[in-house]
């Protein structure tokens, strides 16, 4: 309580300039705050945004200028107005790709969470071997997206151990990257290995901050384990929802590493994403203009679903 | 105030100084090019190739070592993965600090082809001597309107690498007509073997293969078919040729003839079953068939025809697949240094030193000395019955990946014949 009301000894809001000094009348005078010790101004922060403006904003819109034009990466090029634009939504393939981007996104989303928050609550308290269990599945996070993708592609492979393993129990061996139908899902499956360990540990901080004696008090009153899930828990770990969807929806709608490495985009196009097809026009087909608009479209889209995913996640309180 | 005024005019400077010299540094960092050669000099010049044979000898390399050991002319050689070669010679053209001299693909259909480089001007005019190598009727490919820009190197026979050796244990024969080969495809599947392996996985190998099928079906009866194409008379999805070519790979893929798990193999696919004799002919540009066998001592290759349909007449593509070009903006002692080196490379003993180290035909055309891998087609190369690959005469990049890629959907059971055909001559269109 003495912290609260202050003491003699509390040189706070003095130092913080809320008080009058001595001289009382001209410290009394209404005046703008400003602190007394202060560890920067403003503008000592300007190069470095000038430099943020300049190279990534500046630099960025730049090339977005080339989604409406025809440039081919040499030689001059036409403004085209909004021709590239209509091309995607004319074209099945890239309608092809913007479906699969969404699929991946959004299942990536889902499964990366439920999965990382089921073990998150699994390795969160009482099981003793937690930490080296919390620490097998992490690894997969510091590895690389692409040699984990290249040892799945091993796993996937027609002669690989996975048909290999169903061979066992009677099932008939399958070319799993170069059936369209399931080609997708084994890219899911790989970018969500490779991704949960870092969700389980965005919730396991933010389980650390669940006080076991509200839950304590929650079992007392009555509650079952669900409840207290729902009402307890979720209300108190909202921050790391909020920031493991967001990172995820993002990882998701860009992902990449793993279409190119596992399937390079087919077979015929069945897992193309926008973001490899931003590098095929733009640098295998020297579309540039093209490529350009691909890669606008894809950035609007990521902007407008973290708009809302934050929106949705919020903590309104 | 006496104090006021220093600070100020620190805050200035701190305001003023830091950006100009972020400034300076980034200026420092783009460097000084002026637009010029990749350092060249009168007494030499750079070189950029693709490296596609991975730890082995280059061959570009040996004949430069070649070059050097004769001539005392310094040539520094830059060797470039193939995934990145076109992208990196497009930026460093436009950067200004490209090579003097730098490999690239005859035509506009591949993503380092020369002509669109050689139309928006980085190209340099070359001399009699390139402009008398180009083969006749492939003037296109290697020019704009009279003019040369790029010399061919060698020719390249595309067809089927076919392991003799294995064939021969397995009591198979070399294809030679196509329903003799449907039927020879059952019994190897039988005996756990397949008569071609692909990398079904790699849209670029289906590819080459279905234009090593268009030889017979298509441009055998019309060599000028992309002539036709170009001025509008014909599409693919309308060509009674094109549709016969992938239906052909529907039928090889019915018939059980490429390697279980086909779809889904890679090059290491490729590799392996030729080598080790489980399959008995790849889709392979033919100098592959060297690199192979100076790999695996006692594997016997030999370069095939793909069999024509029955009533057709035996075609295979032969063509040069790698043209060397100067940079336009190269020292004007660079270039003459590189135009002196691509005199030297016409010269027929040096061209059949280079493809007796690469694995070709001599681009003056096939002798007596004809690499033995070659006997098969000889008298196909002889009497000229070949064309270029089809894609080298194609407007852009986008035409073979949508064959290729299509053509992949159909070896794994998706799309169809007509969808891919129509496919392509959108890819054509735009």
């Amino acid at each position: 309580m003495t912290a609260t009301m202050g003491t003699p000894q509390d040189t706070g809001p003095l130092v913080r300039g809320e008080v009058p000094v001595a001289g009382g009348e001209r410290a009394a005078r209404p005046r703008r705050y400003r602190p007394l010790i202060s560890y920067g101004r403003w503008w000592w922060a300007l190069p470095a945004i000038l430099m943020v403006l300049v190279i990534h904003y500046l630099a960025t819109a730049g090339g977005a200028l080339y989604a409406f034009t025809d440039w081919t990466g040499i030689g001059d090029f036409d403004l085209v107005g909004l021709d590239n634009f209509r091309r995607i939504f004319e074209d099945p393939t890239m309608i092809g790709a913007l479906e699969n981007t969404l699929f991946l996104a959004f299942g990536f989303l889902v499964l990366t969470n439920v999965v990382g928050l089921a073990l998150a609550l699994a390795l969160n308290r009482t099981l003793k071997t937690r930490y080296l269990l919390r620490v097998l599945f992490f690894t997969p996070v510091v590895l690389s997206p692409l040699a984990v993708s290249y040892v799945w592609k091993f796993i996937f492979d027609f002669r690989g151990p996975l048909n290999t393993v169903i061979g066992w129990v009677g099932l008939e061996p399958r070319v799993w990257l170069a059936d369209p139908d399931l080609a997708l899902w084994c890219v899911l499956v790989v970018m969500a290995w490779q991704t949960t360990g870092m969700v389980m540990v965005i919730y396991l901080a933010g389980l650390a901050t669940v006080s076991p004696e509200v839950e304590e008090a929650a079992a007392l009153d009555g509650a079952g384990t669900w409840q207290r899930f729902r009402y307890v828990t979720v209300p108190s770990i909202r921050p790391s929802i909020a920031i493991a969807s967001t990172l995820m929806l993002i990882q998701g709608l860009r992902v990449f590493d793993q279409v190119m490495a596992l399937t390079g985009g087919g077979p015929a196009g069945a897992t193309e994403t926008l973001a490899t097809q931003v590098y095929k026009e733009t640098f295998a087909l020297s579309n540039f203009g093209f490529g350009a608009a691909l890669a606008l479209l894809l950035t609007l889209i990521m902007l407008v679903f973290s708009v809302l995913q934050q929106a949705a996640t919020r903590d309104r309180n | 105030m006496t104090l006021q005024s220093p600070r100020g005019f620190r805050r200035i400077g701190t305001l003023v100084v830091i950006p100009a010299v972020s400034a300076l540094a980034l200026t420092g960092c783009g460097g000084g090019d002026d637009g010029g050669s990749g350092g060249g000099s009168a007494d030499g010049f750079t070189f950029a190739f693709e490296n596609a044979s991975g730890g082995q000898e280059n061959p570009w390399v040996k004949l430069v070592e070649k070059y050097t050991e004769e001539t005392g002319v310094d040539v520094e050689t830059n060797a470039l993965p193939p995934d990145s070669f076109g992208l990196t010679m497009r930026t460093q053209l436009q950067g200004g600090n490209a090579p003097d001299l730098m490999m690239f693909s005859p035509g506009s259909g591949q993503e380092n082809s020369a002509i669109p480089l050689a139309e928006a001007g980085y190209l340099e005019p070359l001399g009699d001597t390139s402009a008398g190598l180009v083969p006749a009727g492939s003037e296109a490919l290697f020019g704009i309107d009279g003019t040369v820009y790029a010399q061919p190197t060698s020719l390249i026979p595309v067809g089927i690498t076919w392991n003799s050796g294995a064939a021969a244990e397995a009591g198979v024969d070399a294809p030679t007509d196509f329903d003799s080969l449907i039927d020879s495809c059952g019994t190897l599947a039988d005996e756990g073997k397949s008569a071609f392996v692909i990398a079904g996985a790699v849209p670029p190998n289906p590819g080459l293969m279905t234009m090593a099928i268009s030889a017979t079906r298509v441009y055998a009866e019309t060599p000028d078919w992309n002539e036709q194409r170009a001025a509008g008379d014909v599409t693919f999805a309308d060509s009674q040729g094109w549709k016969d070519t992938l239906q052909t790979v529907v039928d090889l893929t019915e018939a059980g003839c490429f390697q279980q798990g086909a779809a889904g193999g890679g090059f290491d696919a490729i590799t392996q079953g030729i080598t080790q004799g489980t399959s008995l002919g790849a889709f392979l540009p033919g100098s592959s068939a060297n690199e192979l066998m100076n790999a695996t001592p006692g594997l016997e290759l030999e370069i095939e025809a793909f069999p024509p349909a029955a009533g057709g007449e035996p075609y295979m593509l032969a063509s040069s697949n790698y043209a060397l070009s100067i940079n336009a903006k190269a020292d004007d002692g660079a270039k003459q240094a590189a135009q002196a080196f691509l005199d030297w490379m016409a010269e027929p003993d040096n061209a059949k030193t280079f493809t007796d180290i690469q694995g070709g035909v001599p681009i003056t055309g096939p002798g007596d000395d004809l690499n033995p891998v070659y006997a098969p087609v000889a008298e196909l190369l002889e009497a000229g019955d070949y064309a270029p690959l089809p894609n080298q005469g194609w407007p852009n990049p986008g035409v073979y990946d949508a064959l290729a890629s299509g053509v992949q959907g159909l070896v794994g059971g998706q799309g169809d014949v007509q969808s891919v055909l129509e496919s392509v001559d959108q890819a054509w269109d735009q």
